[in-house]
């Protein structure tokens, strides 16, 4: 399993970006519907975190774990992550993305999870894992990575 | 959830695939993302003019890491952004840039200047590096002046350029 981290950041966070986001979710489904949305967050797991994407088609979950830890501790998200045999869990209690983005607008999106459950898709995409993201409240959810049947 | 760090190499597959479909539809975009932008500028701005914009960017300047000089004197503001951390980020990038990424930071601000009756002179500079210089005028007539010394010279949605 490698040690590579190829998208580490350090200095401070601007959770301001997450409203915005919201907005550009908002906006692009307006106007070109949720599938324009969906292949926007797809290839930004394939292309933008293409060396996760590589790991995970070459079958090593290593750097995405990693990227997790790394990303979730940074935004101060209250988390945990179950590294077992058949599967990795991360449970994340309070997902600081969207509780800025409530704080800032109200109500998040309807969809402001996708960007969440279709990047994981678009990672996944061609390699031997799956990941499901289960939203299990407002601003928490279940991510986890099995292999394919 | 996508990290607030990595927002500008996901806008900048925003702006790919809103460019494929037209001019407009990327300016419709920058004044989505202005509306939005005006609930942490536009009260600062219309209540404390030129200081309020510098107590924005310096909170800027902190939060996203930029490399960037503020002066502030009677009749303007300028930021001399040394290096982009937003730029940046997209060149260090799996994924190719767009190569208007810069157009973005004129198309949102330009907006909210109109709106409060300022005079912005943006200058790219050179949509390859990451490094630029905002001008904001009380006065048109010096705004208009200060297009004279620049290399290049950005537009938004409603002020276009040429």
């Amino acid at each position: 399993m490698s040690e590579h981290l190829r998208y580490a950041e350090g200095g401070e966070v601007h959770l301001d970006f997450h409203g915005a986001t919201n907005t550009t979710i908002d906006f692009i489904i307006s106007r070109y519907g949720v599938e324009a949305m969906d292949a926007i967050f797809k290839k930004v797991g394939k292309d933008v975190y293409r060396s996760i994407h590589d790991d995970l088609v070459a079958g090593d979950t290593g750097q995405l774990v990693r990227h997790w830890r790394h990303f979730f501790s940074r935004e101060n998200c209250d988390y945990d992550i179950a590294v077992g045999d058949d599967e990795i869990v991360l449970t994340v209690r309070h997902c600081t993305a969207w509780h800025h983005v409530a704080k800032l607008v109200g109500t998040p999106s309807a969809h402001f999870c996708d960007q969440t459950s279709r990047t994981n898709e678009g990672m996944a995409e061609g390699s031997p894992f799956a990941i499901d993201t289960e939203i299990t409240g407002p601003g928490s959810c279940r991510q986890v990575i099995r292999r394919r049947a | 959830m996508i990290p607030s760090d990595h927002f500008t190499r996901f806008y900048n597959e925003v702006f790919k695939f809103l460019e494929s479909q037209g001019e407009e539809q990327l300016q419709a975009y920058f004044l989505a993302i202005s509306k939005n932008q005006e609930k942490h500028i536009l009260e600062l701005i219309q209540t404390k003019g030129l200081e309020g914009m510098e107590e924005y960017w310096t909170h800027i300047k902190i939060e996203e890491n930029c490399d960037m000089d503020i002066d502030r004197n009677e009749d303007r503001l300028e930021l001399r952004m040394n290096v982009c951390p937003s730029l940046s980020k997209v060149m260090d990038n799996d994924a190719e840039p767009m190569g208007r990424y810069c157009d973005h930071c004129a198309g949102w601000i330009g907006p909210i200047f109109d709106k409060t009756g300022y005079h912005l002179v943006y200058d790219v500079i050179d949509r390859k590096k990451p490094q630029c210089v905002m001008r904001v005028f009380k006065d048109a007539a010096k705004a208009k002046e200060a297009e004279r010394d620049v290399k290049l010279l950005m537009g938004w949605p409603g002020h276009k350029i040429g």
